[in-house]
């Protein structure tokens, strides 16, 4: 190494070395007279940064199903599907999101060319022990605007449903949101290539 | 007698190993639920409550980060690597866009590496709080180990600002940063945080770094000489509690390191009070250098290179050739050895920790002849990451 040639400015032992005190440890009372600096959850709130790397939105119509979230995902949580939407089959698959294998980097946000997958600062991801379990292995995102207003409405950075119904014969969706509005969807398929139109329904991928 | 080693010699048979025991001594499981071993655990050979051979029992927290990432895209490993050291998880991704960007041949912009600065600046200033924690926590000073976690509440909330996490921030890729400072306010906030922090220092010296139970539990306990360090590949505070002036923000300076102030803090002692206040002092000057660094201000310009091959990030490819960088952390030097062959992922990344040398073998060899009761006390005094041990 050049370790020589390198100026040090080395600190003198008397700056760093301390003496031993049998009084000073005492001084340590006077935080009795002040205040906490612990806050008291649930009656105060948490302040969270505006950009914390939450939950993920996605704007359906945006999305044009390019797959570059699924192939910069560190954890292959991220897995394209095949929608219909009322009897009408999307054009393009969207991102499905398996919450149990995110690691919340948003590599995925960075790299979407259309800006469609945005994230939110929403980052509970536990339910609140009253309805069944919620199922957040397979997650289609909501739209953005949705999402902000239900964050906005309840304020506590907690998911949007409430509960997931899912069919798995028909593969049907059903996201009962937190303000009693239902999103319904069916799952027609996975992967990049269009789910092959058979009358069976079989998929490429079943499950 | 002939029982016992018919038993041995069965045990071997199936892949066991039996320790050969005395009346005398006894084998005792230190970890990993133990408090003081953090994810790591010790198998001590007693005799009464002097410690006789202590063998170290890693492997709690094995991912293979290393193979792990040469499955993954560039920039993808960022967020992978950086598990490899959780308190200071930026010196992982730190040394590993650097690595990257030596490869390709990149210029970071000016800002860029202001902000890569005061990040590593930030993550050793909460990594020596978090030390402090679980120094006091093992010295019994629970007080002061309760203010460090509060005050290092202070920084993961700034962190949270900058990068949208509070542990593992997934900030500085290669080519830059991936944000930029949110605002004027966040500066203000990082020179507020930085001069209440300093202001607590004296706490910390009364109740921590000049309490005579410190020196009483601490003075002469895990000797180290000069020699001993060198050659088992010591770096970081503990190589400096043993006399030898090495720095790597000195030795072989990144960044804006050249451009920065700061005193290296040498002791001859060796021991474990010599460890801690090497670390004492350099929680000071990481406070300091934060200080001219928010006095310097971040440049104008750029906190990324622009490169239209960063828009197709899957399939980004860098160029074949291999690099090493290695920076300063609070545990020691990290580095990372970065090889590609031209593909959009990397052929092998090697990581060079600094715990692995300081939690195997010289743990090993500073127990031997500690009593029971100090051996939570050198383990931290050590200061080691059991994943980076691991990896």
């Amino acid at each position: 190494m050049k370790m020589e040639e390198i100026e040090f400015k080395i600190a003198p032992e008397s700056k760093i070395k301390k003496k031993p005190s049998y009084i000073k440890p005492w001084l340590g009372l006077k935080y009795l007279f002040k205040k906490p600096v612990t806050i008291k959850i649930p009656h105060e709130k948490t302040q969270i940064a505006k950009k914390y790397r939450g939950f993920h939105t996605l704007d359906w119509k945006k999305c044009v199903g390019c797959n570059f979230c699924g192939q910069i995902c560190p954890a292959r949580a991220i897995e394209m599907t095949w929608l219909e939407v009322d009897g009408k089959m999307e054009k393009r698959p969207h991102p499905k999101i398996d919450y149990g294998r995110c690691t919340f980097c948003q590599f995925c946000v960075d790299v979407c060319p259309t800006g469609a997958l945005r994230f939110i600062e929403s980052f509970i991801l536990t339910s609140e022990w009253e309805e069944d379990t919620i199922q957040l292995f397979d997650w289609v995102p909501i739209h953005p605007e949705k999402f902000r207003k239900l964050q906005e409405s309840y304020n506590d950075w907690r998911f949007p449903v409430e509960k997931i119904e899912f069919n798995k014969e028909t593969k049907e969706v059903v996201y009962h949101l937190r303000d009693g509005e239902v999103f319904k969807f069916k799952i027609l398929g996975y992967g990049i290539r269009p789910p092959k139109k058979q009358k069976g329904g079989t998929d490429s991928k079943p499950d | 007698m002939v029982a016992q080693s018919e038993l041995i010699k069965e045990a071997r048979e199936n892949g066991m190993d039996l320790l050969p025991l005395d009346k005398d001594t006894y084998e005792l499981f230190f970890g990993p639920q133990h408090m003081a071993t953090e994810n790591f655990s010790i198998i001590l050979k007693m005799d009464g409550h002097r410690v006789v051979e202590a063998i170290a029992n890693p492997g709690f927290l094995h991912r293979g980060f290393e193979k792990l990432a040469e499955f993954r895209p560039w920039h993808t490993n960022v967020a992978l690597l950086l598990r490899v050291c959780v308190p200071e998880s930026d010196v992982p991704e730190t040394i590993y866009s650097m690595a990257v960007d030596e490869i390709i041949g990149w210029e970071v912009p000016e800002r860029a590496q202001w902000i890569r600065t005061t990040v590593l600046e930030m993550a050793r200033v909460s990594s020596y709080l978090f030390w402090i924690m679980g120094l006091s926590f093992k010295l019994g000073v629970y007080t002061a180990g309760q203010w460090a976690a509060a005050y290092r509440e202070r920084l993961m909330a700034l962190f949270e600002q900058l990068t949208g996490a509070r542990v593992y921030h997934i900030y500085t890729i290669p080519g830059g940063v991936r944000r930029d400072i949110p605002s004027d306010r966040w500066l203000h906030q990082l020179k507020d945080t930085v001069e209440y922090i300093k202001s607590k220092l004296p706490d910390f010296d009364h109740l921590v770094f000049e309490n005579y139970i410190t020196f009483k539990r601490m003075e002469g306990i895990g000797v180290m000489n000069k020699k001993f360090a060198l050659s088992e590949g010591v770096t970081g505070p503990n190589l400096r509690a043993t006399g030898v002036p090495y720095d790597v923000r000195r030795a072989d300076p990144y960044l804006l390191y050249p451009e920065l102030d700061f005193e290296v803090p040498v002791l001859n002692e060796g021991d474990a009070l010599a460890r801690a206040l090497i670390r004492r002092f350099e929680l000071e000057q990481d406070l300091y250098i934060l200080e001219q660094l928010l006095d310097m201000g971040p440049p104008s310009g750029p906190y990324q290179v622009s490169d239209p091959r960063l828009k197709n990030l899957p399939r980004f490819k860098v160029p074949a050739g291999d690099a090493f960088s290695h920076v300063e952390s609070t545990k020691g030097d990290f580095g990372a050895y970065v090889v590609s062959d031209g593909k959009n992922k990397p052929y092998r990344v090697q990581i060079r920790g600094p715990s692995i040398a300081h939690g195997i073998r010289v743990l090993e060899h500073l127990l031997v002849g500690s009593r029971i009761a100090d051996v939570p006390v050198i383990l931290m005094s050590l200061d080691n990451c059991p994943p980076d041990i691991d990896r």
